[in-house]
């Protein structure tokens, strides 16, 4: 596991989200280190996609400033970014190596570099003879493995993963951890957004636990143990939700 | 707007890809060129069946009462005479003969009348034929062959009118300045639909944010709205050329000419450049008044259902396309010339027509230029923050938030 640098490539800074009326991010201040693996944990609806929408661009925050590497996100930005939102999907009518190098070159990839990558990433994952099969015709796990394929072919220094184990099926869950272990160790940033505490224990240095828009746990995940007397993190996500939370019981955000 | 050209590529290949497409494009020349074979099929049929009939030969008796009727011409044709009317329909009905033509005295108030054994639907019409023939043959043959070409309407009329002291064809400078508005009928109609869905896809296969992280949204937007213009040459291409190479291959079978030699058309240069100016307004407005209503929506299939009501404002006016001509300056065309959503054809009609003063085309072109700006704006943030409003359509009240 890569330790947490020094200097933050994530700075959120006095962050608030307001849709209409109802406050989803009150005044919300985190840092994440270069090269750590950060989890951004909470329920359902504590707003976590929030944050991260409002991270890269996609929400304009109502207040305070979230910025990657000293400035705030937008495509024209210098950090090569991989993103795997929540809501997932391809262009489903097209083949898999088209999306693929669609998207890599709008990643800044030359169109050959990108179908080059994409074929060696098609062969590893066991989808090479699929390279031209339109994307409907895939089955849901070999689908998870492009949109896995696309999330990392810009070999991103920023890898943001939203629920990434969503609907995987445990084939594909063990090649996401590998390409998790991968970024670490080339010294990538991930930033995973979860309620799947065992994954945070697992992989992550540093973690923030939001409850209502505001941060109920913030540090190392060494740290917010000791401040919950050493229990574990799913016994501490327990605490601070309560246990209707675990049965997913409220809305997304 | 970096990776426009990323967008293009691909929204060009994938259409490219698709049947639907290749059927679309080639349904017209296909259905031009079906359509004017059968009518050159039907007129050589028509022709040689009347060439045929006029030839043919039956057993014929006349009363000629008119006395028009060439006797040389009737016994050339086997033709007997009867004393009265009813004795020729008699001998028709007791099947003694096949037909009876009776031309009464005045034939310029009475009709010709012909009594004939029923061979057919078609067939019949063989008897008009030969009895016109017979008529028409024995009278042309009293006159001279210069007056025969006038009563027979083959006389050419040629007018040259004048305008500001020069020569001036009303029809032949609206070709010109015309093309716009075949260019955005054309544009409208063919890509109407995939300008309302353009947005949907990405919507309805939750592409969105990943897009959103790898390319503006004004990147994304006008990248599509460039493609559909160039697909659009690329159809208007497909449907030509054909035509184009047939004619040229057999121009000579077809015995067909232009009705204009393209050097004669003039070109205005007043009127093309607002011409332009006006099918750019428009254009940009429809397409981003499509392109927001696609983002506003949350399926191809909802965003359909307002197409109508697009191309019903849009297209309403060439149900006026007689007053927009006769009447420019009524005031419901001028209503129809200023209101963004149905002015699109009025003022290509009128400056096509030369019936729109440039002070009022450029006036008419600001406020469309306006517009299309505005719905750009309205496409963009709708789809910049109304995308990943997946399930849901988006309030109006979003935009200003």
């Amino acid at each position: 596991m890569t330790k947490a640098q020094p200097s933050p490539l994530v700075e959120v800074k006095d962050f608030s989200m307001k849709f209409g009326k109802t406050t989803v991010i009150d005044s919300l201040n985190f840092e994440i280190m270069k090269g750590e693996t950060f989890g951004l944990l909470g329920s359902n609806g504590s707003g976590k996609t929030t944050t991260i929408r409002a991270l890269l661009g996609i929400y304009k925050p109502t207040e305070g400033k979230l910025y990657i590497e000293n400035k705030a996100y937008t495509v024209d930005s210098d950090v090569t970014l991989g993103y795997l939102p929540e809501e997932r999907g391809l262009y489903r009518n097209e083949s898999v190596l088209d999306v693929m190098i669609y998207f890599g070159t709008l990643k800044r990839m030359r169109p050959n570099e990108a179908k080059e990558w994409s074929l060696n990433y098609l062969k590893r994952v066991g989808l090479f003879d699929k390279a031209n099969v339109k994307i409907d015709k895939l089955s849901g796990g070999q689908q998870q493995k492009v949109q896995l394929g696309v999330t990392i072919m810009n070999h991103p220094k920023l890898l943001i993963l939203d629920e990434p184990t969503k609907g995987f099926d445990p084939v594909n869950r063990r090649l996401l951890m590998d390409i998790i272990e991968e970024r670490q160790a080339d010294g990538a940033t991930v930033v995973l957004v979860t309620h799947h505490m065992e994954e945070v224990e697992k992989l992550c240095d540093r973690l923030i636990l939001l409850k209502d828009g505001s941060a109920a746990a913030y540090g190392t995940v060494e740290q917010v143990r000791a401040a919950h007397n050493n229990k574990s993190l799913d016994d501490i996500f327990v605490d601070v939700y309560g246990h209707h939370a675990l049965q997913g019981g409220e809305q997304h955000v | 707007m970096f990776n426009i050209g990323t967008v293009i590529g691909f929204e060009i290949k994938r259409t490219l890809k698709k049947k639907s497409f290749w059927i679309g494009a080639l349904s017209v020349p296909a259905l031009l060129i079906g359509v004017v074979f059968i009518i050159w099929l039907s007129n050589k049929s028509a022709s040689e069946t009347s060439d045929q009939f006029k030839n043919e030969r039956y057993s014929l008796v006349v009363l000629d009462e008119s006395e028009r009727v060439n006797p040389a011409l009737l016994s050339q044709f086997g033709a007997q005479t009867v004393e009265n009317k009813q004795k020729g329909i008699d001998q028709v009905e007791s099947g003694t003969t096949d037909a009876f033509f009776y031309y009464p005295n005045d034939v310029a108030e009475n009709p010709v009348e012909a009594y004939a054994k029923d061979t057919g639907m078609f067939e019949n019409s063989k008897y008009q034929a030969v009895a016109e023939m017979l008529l028409e043959e024995s009278v042309a043959a009293t006159v001279n062959p210069a007056d025969r070409e006038v009563l027979r309407g083959n006389v050419a009329y040629e007018t040259t009118t004048y305008r500001d002291g020069e020569e001036y064809n009303p029809l032949l400078h609206m070709i010109a300045p015309g093309i716009f508005l075949v260019l955005f009928y054309f544009l409208i109609a063919m890509f109407g639909s995939q300008m309302l869905t353009s947005t949907t896809e990405e919507k309805e296969n939750r592409v969105i944010e990943m897009l959103l992280t790898t390319i503006e949204a004004k990147s994304l937007i006008v990248g599509k709205i460039i493609a559909l213009i160039l697909l659009a040459f690329i159809q208007a291409l497909v449907v030509i050329l054909p035509i184009l190479v047939l004619y040229l291959l057999f121009k000579d079978q077809l015995n067909f000419s232009l009705p204009v030699e393209l050097s004669a058309i003039p070109i205005d240069g007043e009127r093309m450049a607002l011409g332009a100016l006006i099918f750019i307004g428009s254009y940009g407005l429809f397409t981003g008044l499509l392109v927001a209503i696609g983002a506003a929506v949350p399926t191809a299939k909802e965003a359909n259902g307002f197409l109508g009501v697009v191309f019903m404002l849009l297209f309403a006016p060439l149900y006026a396309v007689s007053l927009i001509i006769s009447s420019p300056d009524s005031l419901a065309v001028q209503i129809l010339s200023y209101f963004p959503l149905t002015a699109p054809i009025p003022l290509l009609l009128r400056n096509a027509a030369g019936t729109l003063p440039l002070s009022e085309g450029l006036v008419a072109a600001a406020i469309l230029a306006v517009c299309a700006v505005i719905a750009m704006w309205v496409a963009i943030r709708l789809f910049r923050y109304g995308a990943i409003e997946y399930s849901n359509r988006l309030s109006f009240k979003t935009l200003f938030k």
